[in-house]
C-alpha cells in the first residue's frame, strides 16, 4: 500500500506515512472535514452525456448485483492545478456519503473512480473490505483500457471499459479468496512482533509451546 | 525498257477490241410485218394478267375397288385392344395400350398421374386414343365407369383423344357424381381443352391438359370438403392400383424413413446440448460473488478507505500507460 501523497509503501497499520508523515488529517485540511452528500455517479465536470450516463449506471448497477458486498462510484470534476487526485480520491471515500448507495453497504466495501478531465488525470481509490484482494496493478490494469478513449474525450466508453475489466478481476479474486482464504488473511495479519519471535526461537518453533505460551498469558 | 511502248500498244488495243459489244439481232422488216398483220405484239405475253396457257395434267383416275377400300375404313379402335382398354379396372392411371404416346412422354405422364393420386383424395384415371379414333358403339362408357369404378377411392376418368383435346369426354365415379355438378364437371374439362390448345404438339397437348384437369380437380375436392372422403372407406382399394416407383423415389423414401428415425434422438440430443449451455450461461450470468470479510486494521487515519490505487494520466498519446506502470513520487523520477 502506499501513501497517497508521497507514494512510497507504508505498512498495514501505519497511522501516519513513515515517510511524510501524511494522515486524513492533512487532507481534510485541504478539502474539508465536513461529510460530503453526493450521488454514487456524480458528474461535476459535465463529461457525460444523458444516454450516457444510463449506460454507465448500468454498468455499476451490474456490478452491485453480481457482487452483493461492493458498489462502485464514480466522480467527475475539476480538482485545480494544487489538489493531488490521489489525496483527493482517498479524502472523497471516506468523508462521502452517497445518498442512493444502501445504508448496509458502508463506504469499506466502495470502490471510487475519480476522473479530472482538465489536468487529464483519473484515479481509483477502494475501501478496507477490498484492501487485501486488490493490488494497485489491478487498478492500473482498469485504469489503462480505458486510457485511449479517455486521450478522445470519450469518457464514457472508457469508463465502461475499466467496469468491465474491474468486474473480470473481482470475480477471478473472489474465485481464488474461495479457494485459497489463506493468502488473502496472511496479507492483512498484523507483522510479527519481536517478541514474539524471540519467543518463537527459545520454543524451537514447536506448536505446542503456542498452547503453553496461552496458558501463561490467561492469568 | 526498249518493249514498253509496244505493251502498252498491245494493252490498249486488247482493251478497246474486249470493250465492243456484239451487235443486237436486227428484225428482218419484211417478217415483222407479215406478224404484226395477224395481230402479234412483240412482248405482249408480258404486258397481259392472263396466265401462260399451260399444257393440262393427265392424272390418273382412281379404281373403283380403291375407292370402295377407303370407305371401308374404319376409325373404330382396333378390336385387339378393346379388352385391354376396357375389359377390367385399369392397373394404372395411364391407359395407352396402343402406343400411341412415346415411352418417355408416357412416363412422364404416368409420373404425373402417380404424383397427383399421393396428392389428392380424387384419382385421376386417363385412357388415351388417336384423334381420329371412335370407340366401338357396343362400348357403353357409362357402363365402363359405373362397373370398374362404383369402389375404392373417387376418381374422374377422361377419355382423352391424342391431338384432339376437343374431344375428350370426362367421367366421374359414382360416388362423387351427384356432389359435382354436370356444370362444373364441363368447367373443368373446358378449361383443360383450352389448356392443352396452347401448345401445338400432341405430346405437350396431354400435359397441359393433364395438369389442368388436376389443379380442376383439387378444387372438385375442395367443393366435396366437409363430407367424408369414400375412399376412406376401403383402403384396399387404394393399393390395388400399382404404381411404379419413379426414378429416384426409393431413395427419398429411404431418406425419410432415415430422417425418422433418427430425428428424434437427434432432437433430444441437440435439446439437450443447448439447455446445458443455456444452464452455464444461466448461471455465469446470474451468479453472485462474495468476498471473505477480513478485519483490516485502519491506516493514515481513514475509517473507511486507505487503499490508495492507481493514478493515470491521459494528458499526451506520448505518454502510454506502459511508462506510468511505475506509481513512483515525482521526486523520485529521473528529470
Amino acid at each position: 500500500m502506499k501513501c497517497p501523497r508521497c507514494v512510497q509503501r507504508i505498512h498495514r497499520a501505519a497511522a501516519s506515512c513513515p515517510h511524510c508523515g501524511f494522515t486524513l488529517a492533512d487532507a481534510d485540511a485541504c478539502f474539508g472535514e465536513e461529510e460530503v452528500r453526493i450521488r454514487s455517479l456524480t458528474d461535476s465536470a459535465g463529461i457525460l452525456r444523458r444516454g450516457d450516463r444510463e449506460k454507465v449506471e448500468l454498468a455499476m448497477e451490474r456490478i452491485s448485483r453480481r457482487f452483493p458486498q461492493v458498489f462502485v462510484a464514480i466522480y467527475t470534476g475539476s480538482l485545480g492545478e494544487v489538489a493531488n487526485i490521489r489525496q483527493f480520491g482517498f479524502w472523497l471515500l471516506n468523508r462521502s456519503a452517497f445518498e442512493d448507495v444502501p445504508v448496509e453497504k458502508p463506504n469499506e466495501v466502495g470502490i471510487l473512480i475519480t476522473i479530472d478531465p482538465e489536468s487529464k488525470a483519473a484515479g481509483m481509490v477502494f475501501g478496507y473490505l477490498l484492501d487485501p484482494f486488490l493490488e494497485e496493478s489491478d487498478t492500473f490494469e482498469c485504469l489503462s483500457r480505458a486510457h485511449a478513449y479517455w486521450l478522445e474525450g470519450r469518457y464514457a466508453e472508457g469508463i465502461l471499459r475499466v467496469l468491465k475489466h474491474l468486474d473480470g478481476i473481482l470475480r477471478k479474486r473472489s474465485r481464488q479468496a474461495r479457494r485459497d482464504p489463506e493468502h488473502f488473511e496472511r496479507k492483512v495479519t498484523p507483522p510479527a512482533q519481536m517478541g514474539d519471535l524471540v519467543r518463537r526461537i527459545r520454543a524451537g518453533h514447536r506448536a505446542v509451546i503456542q498452547q503453553d505460551e496461552t496458558v501463561e498469558v490467561v492469568p | 525498257m526498249r518493249f514498253l511502248p509496244v505493251i502498252v500498244t498491245a494493252v490498249f488495243t486488247a482493251t478497246s477490241h474486249a470493250l465492243v459489244e456484239p451487235a443486237l439481232p436486227v428484225w428482218n422488216l419484211k417478217e415483222r410485218a407479215e406478224l404484226e398483220a395477224v395481230g402479234w405484239i412483240p412482248g405482249a405475253i408480258f404486258l397481259t394478267d392472263t396466265p401462260v396457257p399451260d399444257e393440262p395434267l393427265q392424272v390418273e383416275q382412281p379404281k373403283p375397288e380403291e375407292i370402295v377400300d377407303d370407305l371401308k375404313a374404319s376409325p373404330e379402335i382396333a378390336e385387339k385392344f378393346l379388352p385391354a382398354y376396357f375389359a377390367e379396372r385399369p392397373k394404372t392411371f395411364l391407359v395407352d395400350p396402343q402406343g400411341l404416346l412415346s415411352p418417355a412422354d408416357y412416363r412422364d405422364r404416368l409420373s404425373f398421374l402417380n404424383y397427383h393420386a399421393s396428392d389428392s383424395s380424387i384419382d385421376l384415371f386417363v385412357y388415351v386414343m388417336g384423334g381420329e379414333q371412335e370407340i366401338p358403339s357396343d362400348v357403353r362408357e357409362e357402363e365402363v365407369i359405373e362397373r370398374f369404378f362404383s369402389e375404392g377411392r373417387p376418381a374422374v376418368v377422361v377419355y382423352y383423344y391424342l391431338g384432339a383435346p376437343q374431344r375428350s369426354v370426362i367421367y366421374l365415379s359414382p360416388s362423387i357424381t351427384d356432389s359435382i355438378s354436370a356444370a362444373e364437371q364441363h368447367r373443368a374439362l373446358e378449361s383443360s381443352v383450352m389448356q392443352a390448345f396452347e401448345k401445338i404438339r400432341p405430346s405437350e397437348q396431354i400435359e397441359k391438359f393433364l395438369v389442368q384437369i388436376s389443379i380442376r380437380i383439387y378444387w372438385m375436392e375442395r367443393m366435396l370438403a366437409g363430407g367424408p372422403a369414400a375412399g376412406d372407406a376401403d383402403p384396399s382399394a387404394r393399393a390395388a392400383v400399382v404404381r411404379p416407383a419413379v426414378a429416384g423415389s426409393a431413395q427419398l423414401i429411404w431418406l425419410q424413413e432415415l430422417a425418422l428415425k433418427f430425428a428424434f434422438p437427434a432432437a433430444l440430443t441437440v435439446s439437450g446440448v443447448l439447455l446445458v449451455f443455456a444452464l452455464g450461461f444461466w448461471r455465469r450470468v446470474s451468479a453472485r460473488y462474495r468476498f471473505p470479510d477480513l478485519e483490516v486494521e485502519p491506516r493514515l487515519g481513514g475509517a473507511h478507505a486507505a487503499g490508495v490505487g492507481a493514478v493515470i494520466s491521459f494528458a499526451s498519446a506520448a505518454l502510454p500507460p506502459a511508462s506510468q506502470r511505475d506509481q513512483v513520487p515525482d521526486y523520485l523520477r529521473r528529470a
